[in-house]
Formats: C-alpha cells, structure tokens, sequence
C-alpha cells in the first residue's frame, strides 16, 4: 500500500499555468448585477394622471376619485386601458422577474443585502397594484 | 491586502470580485480539471463555481474557514453533482454577457488546445484517473484532494466538512479500492 501511495504521489500532474479566457469570464460574471434595472419614467405617467384625478378630487367639491377615473376613462377609452391596466400588469411582472434574478444573484429574501438591491422593485410592484386597485374602485 | 479585506471591498462593491476571481480561479480550474480529466466540463463547472461564489458572496462570513477552502467546497459539490447526474450542466457561457464573445470563444479554444495536450503529457495520471472515476465519490473526494492536489488532513477537513476519522477511513479504503482498480487497468 505504502509503495502505491509512493506512486500517487509521484506521478506527474496535468497543470494550469495561464488561462486566456480568465479575465472576460470575471468581467461577465460581475457584470450580471445590473441586468435587472427598469426605467422608473414608465410608471410616472399613470402616476401622474391618478394624482391629477387625485387633485382634481380635492379641489373640485361633490367629485370623487372613482367618479373622475370613471369619467376619464369614458372620455379616453384606449388611453387609460394602456396607463391603469397594460402597463402596471407589465410592470408587476417585469418587477417579478426582474426580483428573481435578484434573488438568483443576492441570495435568500430574508437577507439585507437581498432588500437593499429589490427594494426599488418592490416599490413598483407596490405602485403597480395600487394604481390597478385605484381604477377598478 | 487579507482575504477579509477582500471581501468587505466586493461587498461594497461587487466589481472588485474580480480581484477574487484572479487570484483563485486558476487553482479551481485546475483541480476541477484533475478531477474530471476534461476541459470542456471543467470550464462550465468553474464557471459555475464562481458564478454560485459571486451569488451567494454575501453571506459568506468567516467561521473558521477561508474564501479558498470556501471555494474548494463548492467546486467539489459541482463535481460531484457532474458526476452523480452526468447532466449538462447550465453553463454560465450561455447565461453571461461578454463583450465580444467570439474573442471569448478564442480564447476559450485556445486554452481547449494548450490544456489537452497538457493532460496528454500526463498519460500514468489519466490512467489513475479513469480508475479513480469508477470508485464512489466520497473516495474520489479524498484521493483526489489527498494525492492530485497536495492537501493536507486539515485542510481536506475542512474542505469536506468531516471529521478525521473518517477521512483517514475513507483515503485507507479508497487506496485500496482504486489500487485494486489500476491493477486491472
């Protein structure tokens, strides 16, 4: 046994001295963080136009908010389709999928450094439904 | 600069994993390579070993273990799951960005060709090594840490999570086993 413990020993091993391909790989792994970032604009616009029906509900007596939504929406029947529906729902799952490749990369959702990377994208998914909650009132 | 230093910068600031990257990805490469005796494998697993490291950074923290050990344990669980499942594995080539891939696929073909006929200078090793391949992993484990890459009993200890007595049962029996193996080779 002593002598084939000898031979493992001795024999020649394969070795890696230089790998080209080393550096580009270190670049494409660290830079896999920042593929889930999405432009916060998007959501400003049906945002936008809940606080002006917002606004437009305070100042303006004997109106309610469900009342001006209502009234914009028979007004602007595509539009407000696109702002109050289509574009939270793409949002909320965007923002989903964007959080999973959060998780893929930040670890467990209970860990901080999982919240300080998905907080913005909670947020969203957070205004998304808020704003879908809004126009179905 | 320390392996903690090191590792509050990339928490800081993910880029500086790179420096981690350059100091340890050839030692993974290689032991992944002696373990499996081929560069196309080696590369998907050691690219998936940094990439499971760069994940779950985060949470590493020191409880008596270094960033290198820690490394050495997870490329030995992508080894192993390689060799349990023998599945493809989803390589992080098809999931990264590069720059400019096709300089990447050169570089990778590259280092295809240097290494294959690295290993073919080697001819008793591979010998060792096809025998080693037939044996449970829990042998190839140790032998290969024990006899291809120089680790000591603390080292492979910790490397594994076991306790020395077992680790000594385990190299005395896999001896035995893969002595057995390359008589008949």
């Amino acid at each position: 046994m002593k002598n084939f413990e000898e031979k493992l020993n001795q024999i020649t091993k394969p070795k890696v001295t230089y790998l080209k391909h080393q550096d580009m790989l270190a670049n494409a792994i660290t830079k896999a963080k920042d593929k889930s970032v999405i432009s916060w604009w998007w959501l400003s616009i049906p945002l936008y136009l809940i606080a002006a029906l917002l606004m437009k509900t305070i100042f303006m007596p004997k109106t309610t908010l469900s009342l001006n939504i209502h009234d914009f929406t028979s007004r602007e029947t595509y539009s407000s389709v696109l702002f109050f529906i289509f574009l939270p729902i793409v949002f909320i799952v965007i923002n989903f999928m964007s959080i999973r490749n959060i998780y893929f990369l930040s670890g467990s959702p209970k860990s901080i450094s999982f919240l300080r990377t998905a907080w913005f994208n909670v947020l969203m998914i957070i205004f998304s439904i808020l704003i879908l909650i809004i126009y179905s009132l | 600069m320390t392996e903690r230093d090191l590792l509050n910068r990339i928490k800081n600031n993910p880029d500086a994993f790179s420096e981690l990257f350059k100091l340890y990805y050839k030692t993974i490469f290689g032991y992944i390579l002696r373990r499996t005796g081929n560069f196309d494998d080696t590369a998907d697993i050691a690219s998936d070993t940094f990439f499971k490291a760069f994940r779950h950074i985060n949470k590493f923290s020191y409880k008596g273990i270094s960033v290198k050990v820690w490394l050495y344990r997870i490329a030995t669980n992508e080894v192993n799951m390689y060799f349990r499942h023998k599945q493809k594995h989803s390589s992080v080539f098809e999931r990264a960005d590069f720059e400019n891939k096709n300089l990447f696929t050169n570089f990778l073909y590259e280092d295809k060709k240097e290494l294959e006929m690295e290993l073919q200078k080697h001819d008793q090793f591979l010998q060792v090594l096809d025998g080693l391949k037939t044996l449970p992993i829990k042998y190839q484990e140790v032998i290969s840490l024990r006899y291809f890459e120089g680790k000591d009993n603390k080292e492979i200890v910790e490397i594994l999570n076991i306790n020395e007595g077992t680790l000594k049962s385990l190299i005395s029996r896999g001896l035995e086993k893969l002595r057995e193996k390359c008589n008949q080779i």
